[in-house]
């Protein structure tokens, strides 16, 4: 069946990786699809394990005055926490939608850059190790006049001066011990692969999409994923420089931040946040992509105000780089910025309503069809507006200064990119879920997960908002029993746990559907884009042949007319059009050159931890096997056509 | 790229790797623009210790601008000859473009160490960090694009010559080198003029 | 779709370009030296050059002015992005030090 041949001769040093199966088949594969199921399982494990530093946090928290942990390994443990849930689960898990969607959603066999595709997702995985490295290799150590180092167990290994990385705090001399150059190095090679892909992304959309697939007929969940490639592209680069002064500032002596050598730590308040804040709709965008294609399938009508949505996204995303100093209203900025950037985090907020009421448009009047897919993207919507809202309360600027540093933030915050981004994610896995394996879900399990991880999620979530209002701070190990808060914060450690169950329901619904879920039937949820068109699992030519794409939603208009009142009528020949797709979507007519997969982009990549401890360790030898692990890399690359022996029948003739 | 024969390879019209590159020089305006911007800010502080102007030497770093900024015209016709399927004159050009940029990092290595030997360390103050870092930083731009250049060179010995399609090729690295000049027009100004 | 290419400069006229580019050099470097003389328009003057030369790099060598309008507008909504984000920055920390 397959038509896809092998290549014959030896162009290259080595002989090139060709397995389509076990672990050398996924280590050199260029394909986007088995690219996009490692993001996800890989993303997925790093979610595993910020989760778990999260119960930590909570069991700390669930009585006053506890010594589960001490206060350098809290401090450690809401590092990691926040680092892992921003930089190795979330914006992977995207990734994970964007490399495997994206191509189908577009038409296209491949992205544009499928080596270099290959590449960010090893960096990604090699960054993400260099950092969790730090509690093997990494140390605390002891300020002057701080914590007594003996306090420190291997939890406390791990960078601890926030993932926000506040100056002079993580600078060497209140931060000694390697850990935070962990951190700061770790980010750097994170960053570098984000910014490979954006780039792949951006010029997969602008110059890969099939016949007719004009840019107003893009599905939105890919309009979202090209804004996000341009917060990616723009805003990186900011805080790349910003990590290259923090690493310089700890390792070569520089000043750079800290006031002692005429620097500035405000500075790095607006680097980072120039970065943050766009990083904020990095995470969010993703997942209102996936509701804007999950609502209108479930609703059997078309989305409401696609060209409105697909501005909406764009006007974020500009606006997003606009706002960032609501984040330092309590820092040394002066009063005109404070009422500019109040002002700024006001009007973004316009767009961001402009969706919602979209989506409640698209499923008003709508036949309702509640799946878990949609049950998730409904929780989304509701949950997003909590965390909207309390968002919009910080542009207020004396109450935002009440508010800094409160767990009222960490509401806030929670409802955004828990309520928001994870909710929408889940909704995604469980709406692509027949595509990717080609077999159902467990409808109940899904269900039950859902209704679980919802009040899970509040009871941990919602008691924090009055939590802060009381005055609970954040990233304190402690508080006092006399404080009167131990009551609502056993209840917020007991939702922790709730979501944690919530979590164990999925992934055993995940593996056992997986392996014995019913076949999916061919278009199981009678979807309207380009993306269901072809068979599931996604043969690994994607489209057996290019598809011609005539309008928004065209698989929907090309199963359902419309009758004189405008309401959809499933054509007749519906049926058969599904079957005709099916059989051709398995035999392709010709044979299809796809890119080989190659061994260089793990190669390179394999360098960057190695320049990252030579660094750290101000050790040439490890500088020079990274060296040589990356000029051997790219040589090989550079002198690896990207496809060999893949001829088509016609150009042989 | 992938695809068949059904495929259109580029909806905007744009070669995909031309493409790629002008997205990447895109962000690396916001890379410079960080490091730029930092200097800035700090320029218009006090700070103990030496300072740059103490240590500058102008007519020599115009000299070495001037240098770069000709090691541009040298890669643009680079290119016309190679649009002209002039494959000698594609290399010759190449070849210069390639010595122009290495006479540029002698001279930064020399204006380096002359500043070193005045005192003016990576950490005397804020003002000296900013400006190793941020020249060092286009350094190894121009060291970058100096290998990429030899590596045309290398690949144009061979038969088949270089062309506009290949992978690794010259119009890209083109853009790559024109872009790190006009860092430098900036950085020229900034830096030092002003 | 690469018809609409207007037609790239010929050699002679890329040595012309360069020998311009030469000229404002040299301005610049002559403005450094007289700075007694010009004042305070030393500082915009320098700027205005440099934004000159940058312009014709990028136009003429870089074949922006004949590129897809795409590429053009992504490369000038980098630009922009940068001069309003640092101009922003660079302001307040300027501000910053004179309000408090």
């Amino acid at each position: 069946m397959t038509k896809i041949i092998e290549p014959d001769k030896q162009t290259n040093i080595f002989r090139r990786p060709s397995s389509e199966y076990g672990i050398w088949s996924w280590l050199t594969t260029v394909d986007h699809k088995k690219i996009g199921i490692m993001y996800g399982y890989a993303a997925f494990f790093f979610l595993l394990i910020g989760g778990l530093e999260a119960l930590v946090l909570r069991i700390q928290l669930a009585q006053p005055d506890n010594n589960f942990l001490s206060a350098a390994e809290y401090n450690a443990m809401f590092t990691m926490h926040g680092t892992t849930m921003v930089f190795l689960a979330i914006m992977p898990i995207s990734a994970a939608f964007f490399n495997y969607l994206l191509p189908l959603q577009i038409g296209a066999r491949d992205v544009a850059f499928p080596r270099l595709n290959a590449l960010s997702f090893w960096i990604w995985v090699f960054g993400g190790l260099f950092l969790y490295s730090t509690f093997v290799f990494g140390t605390a150590g002891a300020p002057e006049g701080g914590y007594l180092a003996e306090e420190v167990g291997w939890l406390g290994n791990a960078p601890n001066g926030g993932w926000f990385g506040y100056q002079p705090n993580a600078g060497f001399k209140y931060s000694p011990g390697t850990a935070m150059d962990y951190w700061a190095i770790g980010l750097q090679i994170l960053g570098i692969s984000s910014l490979v892909s954006a780039f792949n992304f951006i010029v997969t959309i602008l110059n890969m999409r099939t016949q007719g697939m004009r840019l107003m007929r893009m599905p939105v969940f890919t309009w979202m994923t090209f804004a996000v490639a341009f917060l990616l592209a723009f805003s990186l680069p900011i805080i790349a420089i910003a990590l290259f002064y923090v690493t310089f500032d700890r390792q070569f002596g520089t000043t750079f931040f800290l006031t002692e050598g005429g620097g500035d730590p405000v500075l790095w308040q607006h680097l980072f946040w120039l970065f943050g804040h766009p990083e904020v709709y990095i995470l969010i965008l993703p997942a209102f992509g996936i509701v804007s294609e999950i609502l209108p399938t479930f609703s059997r009508k078309p989305l409401f105000g696609y060209p409105a949505i697909v501005f909406a996204g764009f006007g974020i995303a500009f606006i997003g780089f606009g706002v960032w100093a609501h984040h330092m209203f309590a820092s040394a900025i002066s009063p005109v910025a404070q009422a500019g950037f109040g002002i700024s985090t006001m009007i973004i907020a316009v767009p961001t309503g402009v969706k919602i009421f979209n989506w409640l448009g698209t499923i008003w009047g709508g036949k309702l069809n509640l799946k878990t897919p949609m049950l998730f993207a409904l929780g989304f919507i509701g949950m997003f507006v909590i965390g909207g809202l309390s968002g919009v309360t910080h542009s207020v600027v004396p109450a935002d200064t009440q508010q800094t540093d409160t767990y009222y933030i960490v509401a806030h915050f929670h409802y955004v990119l828990f309520g928001g981004a994870m909710f929408g994610i889940f909704a995604g896995l469980y709406y692509w879920f027949p595509k990717v394996w080609g077999k159902m879900y467990n409808e109940t399990l899904g269900q039950i997960h859902f209704w679980t991880m919802l009040i899970g999620f509040n009871l941990t979530f919602g008691p924090m908002h009055w939590l802060g209002l009381q005055g609970q701070v954040r990233r304190t190990w402690v508080y006092a029993e006399e404080t009167n808060l131990g009551f609502w914060n056993l209840i917020v450690s007991i939702g922790a746990f709730i979501i944690a169950l919530s979590i164990l329901i999925f992934m055993a619904n995940w593996m056992y559907s997986k392996r014995k879920g019913e076949k999916a039937p061919f278009d199981p949820w009678d979807a309207r884009t380009i993306e269901w068109t072809i068979p599931s699992p996604t043969p690994v030519w994607n489209f057996s042949k290019a598809p011609h794409v005539k309008a928004l939603d065209d698989f929907w208009h090309a199963k359902y007319d419309e009758d004189e009142e405008g309401r959809a009528v499933r054509r007749d020949t519906a049926d058969d059009l599904l079957l005709q797709l099916e059989e051709e979507g398995l035999n392709p007519e010709e044979e299809i050159e796809l890119p080989n997969p190659s061994y260089y982009p793990f190669i390179l990549s394999s360098g960057l931890p190695f320049l990252g401890y030579a660094v750290i360790y101000k050790s040439i030898p490890l500088a020079l096997i990274g060296v040589v692990l990356i000029l051997a890399g790219s040589f090989g690359w550079a002198t690896e056509p990207l496809e060999e022996g893949f001829r088509s029948r016609k150009e042989e003739e | 790229m992938s695809g068949g024969h059904d495929y259109p390879h580029e909806s905007t019209g744009v070669e995909t790797r031309k493409l790629g590159m002008w997205v990447f020089l895109s962000t690396e305006i916001l890379f410079f623009g960080t490091l730029i911007t930092t200097f800035m800010i700090f320029k218009g502080r006090d700070f103990p210790g030496i300072k740059l102007t103490d240590v500058y030497d102008i007519p020599f770093t115009s000299v070495s601008s001037f240098v770069l900024l000709m090691s541009s015209l040298t890669m643009v016709l680079a290119h016309n000859a190679l649009e002209n399927a002039d494959q000698e004159k594609t290399r010759v050009w190449l070849l210069a473009t390639a010595m122009l940029g290495s006479v540029f990092l002698a001279g930064q290595i020399y204006e380096f160490t002359e500043f070193y030997h005045k005192g003016f360390e990576l950490s005397t103050n804020i003002f000296s960090s900013t400006f190793y870092v941020l020249t060092g930083f286009h350094g190894l731009h121009v060291f970058i694009g100096v290998v990429f250049l030899i590596g045309l060179w290398i690949i144009g010995q061979r038969q088949k010559g270089l062309s506009l399609d290949s992978g690794f090729n010259l119009e890209f690295i083109a853009l790559y080198w024109h872009f790190v000049d006009i860092v430098w027009i900036v950085l020229f100004t900034v830096v030092y003029l002003i | 779709m690469s018809d609409n290419h207007k037609e790239h400069p010929t050699p002679k006229k890329y040595v012309q370009i360069a020998i311009f580019l030469g000229i404002l050099t040299a301005i610049e470097v002559a403005l450094y030296y007289t700075e007694d003389f010009v004042g305070v328009f030393t500082d915009p003057l320098l700027i205005f050059l440099a934004i000159g030369k940058y312009v014709v790099v990028v136009g003429w060598f870089m074949h922006l002015r004949f590129e897809n309008k795409m590429v053009n507008r992504f490369f000038a909504g980098g630009m922009i992005l940068a001069l309003i984000l640092f101009a922003i920055v660079m302001i307040e920390r300027a501000a910053g030090n004179f309000f408090n």
